[in-house]
C-alpha cells in the first residue's frame, strides 16, 4: 500500500466532516429558535386522555375536544397526559408534543390565519385512538 | 468551501442569537430547514453515486487503460 498518496482521502474525510457540522449547527439554530418562547406567550394546559383533548385557558375556562384560539396572538402549550401516552398534533401548524403521564410537555404556537384546523392524537394510545380528534378554531383577535 | 460550509453560518448564529423572533412562524423554519437538508441530502447522494459509478466503470477489468494491480502481476501476495 505505500508509496501511494493519502490526500484524497484527507479532503474526503474534511468535507464529510465539514457537512456534517453544518448539518448539525443548522438543525441546532432552528431547533432554538422555534423553542424560544415569547414571553408575552398564553399559556393553555392541554390534557391528553383516552380519548379526548382537554383545553384550560388562563382565566380557568375550559374546553373539550375543540380550543379557540386569536389570530395573531402567541400561546404555550403546557401539555399532560392522565393515562397514557399521547401526542398533541396540530399538523396545519407544525405542532407535535409527546403526552406524557407525571410531566409537562411544552411547546408554543402562532395562529396567523383564521379558521379551523384539525387536531389529532399522534401517539397510538388504544382502541379509540383514530378517533381522539379535535378542532382548533383561530378566531380575529381585533 | 470551507468557509461557505461552516464559518459564514457560524458568524450568522453568533449574530442571530442576539434576537431569536419572538414571533417567528414555526412551519416556515420548520419547512426551511427540511429544504435545506434536503438539498444537502441530494447532492451528497448524488456525488457518491456518481463516484461509485465512475469508479466502477472505469476500474472493470474490460476498460481499455485497465492494467493488473502489481500483486496481481506478480502472482504473488
Amino acid at each position: 500500500m505505500g508509496g501511494h498518496s493519502s490526500w484524497p482521502e484527507w479532503i474526503y474525510i474534511g468535507v464529510v466532516v465539514a457537512l456534517l457540522v453544518w448539518v448539525g449547527a443548522e438543525a441546532w439554530n432552528v431547533e432554538r429558535l422555534v423553542e424560544h418562547i415569547p414571553a408575552e406567550a398564553k399559556t393553555i394546559i392541554v390534557t391528553g386522555q383516552q380519548w379526548f383533548w382537554t383545553f384550560e385557558h388562563e382565566d380557568g375556562t375550559k374546553e373539550i375536544g375543540e380550543l379557540h384560539v386569536k389570530k395573531g396572538i402567541p400561546y404555550k402549550f403546557e401539555i399532560g397526559s392522565k393515562d397514557v401516552i399521547h401526542s398533541f398534533n396540530i399538523p396545519d401548524y407544525l405542532v407535535l408534543m409527546d403526552a406524557v403521564p407525571g410531566r409537562i410537555n411544552v411547546v408554543w404556537f402562532l395562529p396567523v390565519e383564521e379558521g379551523e384546523y384539525p387536531i389529532q392524537c399522534r401517539e397510538y394510545c388504544g382502541l379509540l385512538h383514530y378517533n381522539m380528534r379535535g378542532t382548533l378554531y383561530v378566531e380575529d383577535g381585533a | 468551501m470551507l468557509s461557505i460550509l461552516v464559518i459564514l453560518p457560524s458568524v450568522q448564529y453568533v449574530f442571530a442569537a442576539e434576537e431569536p423572533g419572538e414571533y417567528l412562524d414555526r412551519r416556515v423554519e420548520i419547512w426551511n430547514l427540511f429544504f435545506r437538508m434536503m438539498t444537502v441530502a441530494f447532492v451528497v447522494g448524488a456525488v457518491v453515486s456518481g463516484t461509485l459509478i465512475w469508479l466502477i466503470w472505469r476500474f472493470r477489468e474490460s476498460h481499455p487503460k485497465a492494467k493488473p494491480t502489481s500483486y496481481e502481476e506478480k502472482g504473488v501476495w
